[in-house]
């Protein structure tokens, strides 16, 4: 990871682009609803999230409905990078085989398509907010910046996962359980807080503090805890180190071992 | 005249592994047994260069290293020893519409071709209509290019392939395809970009379109070069090889 990569990169910025709006587009284009499957899908996780936990468990959260969403939707956006860019080399053997660009602009793309589609969620989020009467603070200017730190921890993971599964084809059957133990080891359904003693170590999961950076200065108004951020950013640029050396040691060979 | 390609000392050895582990579980069982590879000698020493403006041909028997050399000169595979230097940007043409997908349109694909082979956005936009009118498909815009056959298909990426303002091209068996009216519109699109200065690689099995379009000519045998040469000369070589091998068989 050079300058001269992220110039190659700039120079094909407009390759990035089309890949991932071709992706978004594909994914709704055959079906009736369209786009609004896209929404019904965290809908349909919250509804039942919501009834289960906040009836069965009676969880004392302040707006937990938008606690629990909020969590959903940040989740999907971790899971959708990775398991997308886990197969974005494998399933485009054709682009790989036959015309040359840097092989990161395949994960890159597919990291950029998630994102499209959790922002398209969070229109969700936003009315709900507005129904809910959520009072903003000041301190929602911050949620740029927690995404791009989110987006660039996803991508380094993905460009790990995206490499490796080139020569270990069972690894997206390992990461999908990796993810769904992650879902109940993240606090999405329930607060930090609630975690018992011996389980202090799920604390540091990244992903559990950029949510809850998340939740303090959307929903709280709180400011965002330093100590947090800072936490997630050194996190962050260590996933993109490793990701991208474990990537780039990888990506010669790309066309020959598909 | 400048050089547009050089090729120096050019080697590239593929590795086949005798079992292929692909999972981790396989990797890890196989910690303590180191892989048996076999290797395989694609090309061997090959030097040649390219002028500025030529159009070079390569020629060879199905296995002789042709493709696997362009896509070593478009970067798509690293070579195991020598150099491709090239001056200018490649574009390489190995397999017509790459990157197209049958869920969109054909201006839909257009865009997303044109932008895999290097054009911008708006160069594209402007470009649309006189693609689809060269391709023959002026009608078809809005189709899917699942409805398309595969002589429409083809047309359609060669259309924006020769759209893209190429500098050197490469050109892989890509006349193998189309009907006669659309292959001699293609070699008229050939013959202007020699006009215009393009430097065009030029790999076939049509013996008579390399002898008619390529100043000069390259034969390759088990990866090895036999000869670079005046084309005339090439061909003719090539083909006393293959009698002689038809005689002997």
């Amino acid at each position: 990871m050079s300058v001269q990569h992220i110039k190659e990169l700039y120079n094909y910025r407009n390759l990035i682009w089309i890949l991932a709006w071709v992706d978004f587009k594909q994914r709704y284009k055959n079906s009736i609803l369209g786009y609004f499957w896209s929404l019904l899908e965290p809908l349909l996780m919250l509804s039942i999230l919501y009834v289960v936990f906040s009836n069965l468990m009676k969880m004392q959260v302040e707006y937990y409905p938008l606690f629990l969403l909020q969590g959903i939707i940040m989740w999907s956006f971790f899971t959708r990078t990775t398991t997308g860019s886990l197969l974005s080399i494998v399933i485009k053997p054709n682009l790989v085989k036959k015309v040359y660009f840097p092989r990161d602009i395949l994960v890159i793309s597919s990291c950029t398509t998630a994102l499209l589609m959790s922002i398209f969620e969070s229109v969700v989020f936003i009315l709900f907010m507005i129904i809910f009467r959520i009072p903003l603070s000041i301190y929602i200017i911050f949620i740029p910046v927690i995404i791009l730190i989110f987006f660039f921890m996803s991508l380094g993971i993905s460009l790990a996962l995206a490499a490796l599964h080139v020569y270990y084809r069972d690894l997206r059957y390992i990461w999908a359980l990796v993810l769904q133990v992650g879902f109940f080891a993240t606090p999405i359904v329930y607060p930090i807080y609630a975690l018992p003693p011996a389980l202090w170590v799920l604390t540091y999961n990244p992903i559990a503090q950029i949510i809850y950076l998340a939740r303090d200065v959307t929903l709280y108004s709180k400011p965002p805890n330093l100590a947090s951020l800072s936490y997630v950013i050194i996190v962050a640029f260590f996933a993109i180190c490793i990701g991208y050396w474990i990537f780039m040691r990888r990506e010669p060979k790309f066309a020959e071992d598909l | 005249m400048a050089t547009a390609i050089e090729v120096r000392h050019l080697h590239k050895v593929f590795r086949i592994p005798h079992e292929k582990r692909n999972t981790i579980f396989q990797a890890f069982s196989g910690i303590l047994r180191p892989t048996n590879y076999e290797t395989f000698a694609v090309l061997q020493d090959i030097n040649f260069s390219v002028e500025e403006g030529e159009m070079f041909g390569i020629i060879g028997e199905n296995g002789s290293g042709k493709s696997t050399l362009l896509k070593l000169m478009t970067r798509i595979l690293i070579p195991t020893g020598g150099s491709v230097i090239t001056r200018n940007k490649v574009t390489p043409f190995l397999e017509l519409g790459v990157g197209f997908n049958d869920d969109f349109t054909a201006a839909e694909n257009i865009q997303i071709y044109g932008i895999i082979m290097g054009l911008t956005i708006r160069e594209i936009d402007e470009k649309i209509d006189e693609i689809l009118e060269f391709a023959g498909l002026g009608r078809f815009r809005d189709t899917k290019l699942s409805n398309f056959s595969s002589g429409m298909q083809v047309r359609l990426a060669f259309s924006t392939a020769i759209r893209t303002n190429p500098k050197i091209l490469l050109l892989d068996e890509v006349l193998a395809v189309g009907d006669m009216e659309f292959q001699k519109k293609c070699l008229d699109v050939l013959e202007r970009f020699k006009k215009e200065g393009v430097t065009i690689v030029f790999v076939s099995h049509d013996l008579d379109a390399v002898k008619k379009h390529c100043g000069r000519a390259m034969l390759l045998q088990h990866g090895e070069q036999v000869m670079v040469g005046e084309t005339k000369e090439v061909v003719a070589r090539y083909e006393n090889q293959e009698s002689s091998v038809s005689i002997k068989n």
